[in-house]
């Protein structure tokens, strides 16, 4: 029961860590612990800074189909 | 014992299907049910995947795992993110899967059940999944590159200048062709209007608070976002029972594209994070949660099949749209089994993003065959109405002479027995004025999915709210891809200008905006109002356009696949991408020289011309309608100019691949393949990405 109830938490997490990948909720999290980032050649956006910067770049090239 | 067991389990997968096919392809006695679509795609494509797929993978591409792909070797945390591979088939899913596999299958209807299903079922198991995933593969190899790029460098740089202007040719028309999708679909519905206007301020809600109050945080805005979506989708039933508001949100097909030129103007050039990029997160979840809900849908009322599995219209004489079978149901599926668009996404965002060579075939076939059975889904929502309701629907109103019971008799003669009141009922029912003549797919298709999920949940109490539901689902992703695509054409011409006057191309120069986004927007927004003011519906003239334009782009990338396989010395395999690429070369020629050169004034774009020049002569026009019908001519002879370049397009294309490998074959020119170097993989053979990775 526990063994169960211990996989479901795992799966539940792993779903919510996925959405949260999948609509872009996690992105700012993702650039922080790029090595890129984490070495320190650029510097860092602020949350806000990284929002705008990254919405012009996906909206610049064709990212929904017909 | 366990292989033994395996070989079983497919053996009975396999014989499902066939017997499942053999059943839809046979069976002309009773109603058939729904579950035997479901069940002969699904062991279609499972088979397919387990078997054709894993062929193309070990044989043809030889995908290796110890190679490093750019999203390790180039990490940024913003372009190349390496991503767990469920993750990335859901962004790719959403990236590709647009309005086309749903409007596509429902015009194809027409013909009947049959054709469209095979086509959409091997059409993609053989050409749509393999050009995705060969095209996705060959990027992972370039680091990434776009179709254009790569075209450029493994065909000819005429080959790469052919692939953009098939991108500009695809965006323009693609624009035109949805947008006159939602102006049938909200034509004369204050409800449907009333609900997707009310997103716009949602949206920009949203964008607001997005960029100032929680930057960033997507989930949390998206979920308020949609819940104030469905709360409009019930808030527009109170606006069209309002007289005074019900008058202010009724607008004519030229007013709506009017307005919708307007929006897709003021999405490109305004900021990003106000406005198109929060509708595009509403889109995505709507998108996502209506489309499961049609699955299960389907599964749980298995609907009987009402339209034949043929119809008579397989002649050529189809109300909907006009032409034979061959070539135009295969142009009229377009993104169901092939989508040379989908080669964008394959080359663009996704190849940055995988962590694993073998992932590509999870993503790049995998995600295709979903995107297939979306079209399987739309098929069957479109042939569970009774077909005389489903041609009342989608014929325009010159062809079935009006609406009401003339129109009721002219479908009956047909053989698809209807009575006027059933229309008037079925309209009271979904809440709308009339569902006469409103071609283009959206609102059959609405009403097949509102029957599904009335029967599901609500029964008849709730159909007007389904309807509803399922049209804002449509509106609402179209014109998302209509923003999207508007800026990035907005982007193409901005790269053009630049190249005569440099600061054209500055992205953050306002009058280079702005200008750039009216020539965009004049482009598909001309053939838009061609389409609305059209009197065949408009439809029956740009979605074959739309067709040929989307296949011309498959054609590209699938000359860039058998050219990459060729100088990979893969030349014993290169019949994948070969085949589909001869396949779809033979069908959009004869479509081209269908459109422009066929006697039938229904088919051909100059024959149509030529008939009303013919009336104009013959004084049969009145002397006011003479301007209007001049400009219709001149309308349908642009279309014949549009389908004549693109139909040289294809050759040019072709004959620069052929040359090119002839000059391979005989040796006369070195392959060169332009790979980026080998790389070994630092990751663990177990890393699943840069989050799931830490599990």
């Amino acid at each position: 029961m526990r063994r169960a109830s211990r996989t479901t938490a795992r799966l539940l997490r792993r779903f919510w860590r996925g959405l949260r990948e999948w609509c872009g909720d996690a992105a700012y999290e993702i650039y922080l612990r790029s090595p890129h980032t984490r070495t320190g050649a650029c510097p860092t956006l602020t949350r806000k800074e990284f929002y705008v910067e990254q919405l012009n770049r996906r909206y610049s090239r064709p990212n929904r189909c017909c | 014992m366990k292989r033994v067991l395996k070989l079983v389990v497919w053996l009975v997968v396999a014989l499902l299907g066939a017997a499942a096919f053999a059943k839809i392809a046979f069976d002309r006695g009773e109603p058939l049910n729904a579950t035997w679509f479901v069940v002969a795609a699904v062991c279609c494509y499972l088979v397919a995947y387990r078997l054709y797929s894993a062929f193309v993978a070990a044989k043809v591409l030889t995908l290796d795992d110890t190679r490093a792909t750019p999203a390790e070797r180039h990490d940024d945390g913003r372009d190349f993110v390496p991503t767990n591979k469920w993750v990335l088939f859901g962004h790719h899913f959403a990236a590709i899967a647009g309005p086309g596999p749903l409007v596509g299958p429902t015009l194809a209807a027409q013909f009947g059940y049959l054709p469209g299903t095979l086509w959409l079922i091997a059409g993609a198991a053989f050409a749509g999944c393999v050009q995705d995933f060969v095209i996705l593969f060959c990027s992972i190899r370039r680091d990434g590159k776009s179709l254009g790029q790569m075209a450029r460098e493994e065909v000819s740089e005429r080959g790469g200048f052919i692939a953009q202007l098939a991108v500009l040719a695809i965006i323009t028309i693609l624009l035109a062709v949805i947008g006159l999708v939602v102006v049938n679909a909200l034509k004369s519905s204050p409800w449907a209007t009333f609900t997707l206007a009310m997103t716009i301020p949602i949206a920009l809600l949203l964008g607001l608070y997005l960029r100032f109050l929680r930057p960033g945080r997507v989930l949390e805005a998206s979920i308020m976002g949609v819940a104030l979506v469905l709360f409009v989708v019930v808030a527009g039933q109170w606006v069209a029972d309002s007289p005074s508001w019900s008058r202010v949100f009724t607008l004519s097909g030229v007013a709506l594209a009017f307005a919708i030129i307007a929006y897709g103007f003021a999405a490109s050039a305004l900021p990003v994070w106000l406005l198109l990029a929060p509708r595009d997160y509403l889109s995505a979840f709507i998108k996502a949660g209506a489309i499961f809900s049609l699955a299960v849908g389907i599964l749980f009322v298995r609907p009987q099949i009402l339209m034949p599995s043929l119809t008579r219209f397989a002649d050529g004489s189809g109300p909907v749209f006009a032409g034979k079978i061959f070539p135009f149901c295969f142009i009229t599926i377009a993104c169901g089994a092939i989508s040379g668009f989908h080669s964008l996404i394959s080359s663009g965002t996704t190849p940055k993003m995988i962590l694993r060579e073998s992932h590509a075939r999870f993503i790049g076939y995998g995600a295709m065959l979903l995107e297939s059975f979306v079209g399987v889904m739309a098929m069957v929502a479109a042939c569970a109405m009774p077909p005389g309701v489903y041609f009342a629907i989608n014929s325009p109103p010159s062809i079935v002479g009006g609406a009401g019971d003339a129109a009721a008799s002219t479908i009956s003669s047909w053989g698809y027995s209807l009575q006027a009141q059933t229309m008037t009922d079925l309209a009271h029912k979904v809440g709308e004025l009339t569902l006469w003549n409103r071609a283009g797919g959206a609102p059959s298709l609405a009403v097949g999915m509102a029957q599904i999920f009335s029967s599901t949940i609500g029964g008849d109490r709730l159909l007007s709210i389904w309807y509803h539901f399922a049209i804002m689902f449509e509106a609402l992703f179209i014109l998302t891809v209509l923003d999207a695509g508007t800026r990035v054409g907005r982007f193409m011409v901005q790269d053009l200008g630049g190249r005569v006057w440099k600061p054209f191309a500055r992205t953050s120069w306002m009058p280079g905006v702005v200008i750039s986004s009216a020539i965009i927007v004049a482009l598909w927004g001309y053939f838009l109002y061609q389409g609305v003011v059209d009197p065949l519906g408009g439809i029956n003239s740009l979605w074959p356009l739309f067709g040929i334009s989307n296949q011309l782009l498959a054609a590209v990338a699938l000359v860039v696949a058998t050219t990459i396989l060729m100088k990979m010395g893969k030349l014993r395999w290169i019949w994948v991408t070969l085949l589909p690429m001869a396949w779809i070369v033979v069908i959009t020629m004869t479509a081209s020289y269908q459109k422009i050169f066929s006697a039938n004034p229904r088919i051909g774009f100059l024959a149509t011309a030529n008939a009303m020049v013919a009336q104009i002569a013959a004084g049969k026009i009145p002397a006011e309608k003479i301007a209007e019908t001049q400009r219709l001519i001149f309308n349908q002879r642009l279309d014949a100019a549009v389908t004549g370049i693109l139909a040289v397009m294809i050759l040019v294309l072709i004959v620069e691949a052929l040359v090119h490998w002839y000059a391979m074959l005989s040796r006369r020119k070195d392959p060169v393949l332009h790979e980026s170097p080998y790389v070994a993989t630092r990751w663990a053979a177990d890393y699943s990405g840069a989050t799931h990775g830490d599990d």
